[in-house]
């Protein structure tokens, strides 16, 4: 190939094409991944210089006992998370998978969402758990007759909850899209066939629907999971953390010890156990994936 | 297609579409109410202010009393220039990775590959160090910068799509005396129009709904987007949330508008690119 050849003659000519990557990947990813590994080993206020420590940050961390709470706040918000926004988004995918007149309009509406900034979307869900006056307390109490209803975002128990219900509300709707990619993609021949041998609606759905889609579901569960460790913003917005620390999850703790209570090197180990969850995640799914996705046509 | 299926579909449907637009309207809804009417109890479903005079003093107020307008120009300027800024990198890195042979090819796409997933709290602390040292603080430079340099989903994106464009394109491009960045600019950007759309409109939503490099990197009023003029409202005028939500309207409805006429592109990056930025 003629390409090749003048390809081959002038050898800088990729790395061109490369630079702005190439400063991108170093400048603000690897450099400061190795740069918050060594951060984490020290004491660091910013405004003096940093002091080495070993593995106190670490031993810290361990031993107290609000980061055991924070941990289990980012877990119990994946926990929602993750299972919320797959079943609901499987079921709307379901749903908008029919030849419906006016189809594109609804799919058009839950996608809507997804578009919208998480900070507007923070105010508004807390405007509607206003305890007082807020629309949803309003309907428990006058509709469903519900005397004590919470406090929503006041109260230590649910804030974190409720934050994680109105972040499954905003995102279902790309699950959504990915499972209907995936509900396309399979052939129609297969309904067809088990349709002939007398397979009813859920037969259809659990023995063809479900086991030809898992490649979707794997790479959605991933998504799912990865995604549910961001959510600095809604919680920024919506709790700054509280009541106390109860809403606190690891990606908030890392902004907060960091940049609130100046404590960079605590931060950075923070970060790196934030790290070091989400890879082995990643890696514990690719181990599966080969186990349990298994069907191809 | 039964009757008895299509009036069960149908319903269903619109209870969903129903709970998943009623935050949005309600936000509407509460934008048009007067101060005093937000705190009426029950709440008032018509907003008070509706279709009366003065139907739109909350907008009037935000942008005339609280620089709205000036967070709204913030946040197109960002937006826009990391958007701008990730077509560029991620297009020319997709075409060296996609039509180009070189040394450490395989190891620099592990490197993006590796990396994609990280969510950049693990970073930012660095990334803080860097901009403080680099002055940048308190400019539009740090909100800008690091989204124009890094994409790796785009750069996917992009190379599966060149991957696709036949060679014998480049070779008769090449028998023209044509360089390799007149092939990249002339032959594979014109080509690639419809993911180079879909990749700019999500750069741009992602960059326009960012909040954590505006909180750490921007305190003066004149240079905040509209996330962070929002999150500072609502600390400061805690019970003002008329205001709050006609602010929050402001913030979400370019990106409606962009949406109701582009949605397929939204769709197709979102879904193709992964992932919140």
């Amino acid at each position: 190939m003629i390409y090749d050849h003048i390809m081959r003659t002038r050898r800088y000519v990729p790395y061109l094409f490369l630079l702005p990557a190439i400063i991108g990947l170093f400048g603000f990813r690897l450099i400061p991944i190795v740069w918050a590994f060594l951060m984490s080993f020290t004491r660091w206020s910013v405004y003096a210089p940093p002091q080495w420590l070993g593995l106190a940050n670490y031993k810290e961390l361990f031993s107290s006992e609000l980061f055991w709470g924070i941990l289990k706040n980012t877990f119990v918000y994946t926990a929602i998370y993750v299972p919320g926004v797959m079943i609901i988004g499987l079921i709307l995918a379901v749903l908008v998978n029919n030849r419906l007149r006016g189809i594109a309009f609804f799919r058009g509406l839950l996608f809507a969402p997804v578009v919208t900034s998480a900070v507007a979307i923070g105010m508004v869900w807390g405007w509607i758990l206003s305890p007082r006056f807020g629309i949803l307390n309003h309907v428990l109490e006058h509709w469903f007759s519900v005397s004590n209803p919470p406090a929503w975002l006041g109260d230590r128990n649910i804030a974190l909850i409720a934050i994680a219900f109105v972040a499954v509300w905003q995102r279902v709707g790309y699950q959504m899209v990915l499972f209907l990619a995936g509900l396309q993609d399979i052939p129609t021949v297969f309904y067809e066939a088990a349709k002939i041998d007398g397979a009813n609606r859920w037969q259809r759905f659990w023995k063809i629907t479900l086991p030809l889609l898992s490649p979707t579901t794997f790479f959605v569960l991933i998504i799912s999971i990865i995604d549910s460790f961001r959510n600095f913003t809604i919680i920024y917005t919506m709790t700054r953390g509280g009541p106390g620390s109860s809403s606190t999850t690891l990606a908030y703790a890392i902004y907060q010890n960091a940049f609130i209570f100046s404590r960079m090197g605590y931060a950075s180990s923070l970060a790196y156990i934030l790290l070091i969850i989400v890879g082995t995640i990643t890696l514990i799914n690719f181990y599966f994936k080969k186990k349990w996705v298994k069907y191809k046509y | 297609m039964g009757v008895v299926k299509k009036v069960t579909l149908y319903t269903s449907l619109s209870i969903m579409g129903f709970f998943s637009v009623f935050p949005l309207l309600w936000m509407v809804a509460t934008s048009f109410n007067s101060s005093g009417a937000i705190f009426k109890v029950p709440p008032t479903i018509i907003p008070d202010m509706l279709f009366k005079r003065g139907m739109w003093s909350n907008y009037v107020s935000i942008f005339k009393d609280y620089n709205f307008g000036r967070f709204t120009l913030n946040s197109t300027i960002v937006a826009f220039s990391a958007a701008v800024g990730q077509l560029i990198t991620c297009s020319m890195a997709a075409f060296a990775f996609a039509k180009m042979q070189f040394k450490g090819k395989e190891i620099l796409f592990g490197l993006l590959l590796a990396t994609m997933m990280i969510p950049i709290e693990v970073t930012i602390i660095p990334e803080f160090l860097i901009m403080f040292k680099l002055h940048w603080l308190n400019t539009y430079l740090p909100l800008i910068v690091p989204s124009f340099l890094v994409g790796s989903f785009g750069t996917f994106l992009l190379r599966e799509f060149f991957e696709n464009v036949p060679d014998d394109l480049i070779d008769a491009a090449v028998i023209d005396g044509a360089n390799s960045f007149a092939i990249y600019r002339r032959i594979f950007l014109p080509l690639a129009k419809t993911p180079l759309t879909a990749l700019f409109l999500i750069a741009f939503m992602n960059n326009w709904n960012a909040l954590l490099r505006p909180v750490l990197y921007i305190d003066k009023e004149s240079l905040f987007t509209l996330t962070i003029g929002l999150t500072n409202f609502q600390s400061q005028y805690e019970s003002q949330w008329n205001l709050l939500l006609a602010g929050s309207v402001v913030s979400i409805l370019p990106l409606i508008v962009l949406y109701i006429f582009l949605q397929k592109y939204f769709v197709e990056g979102i879904a193709g690119t992964g992932i919140k930025g």
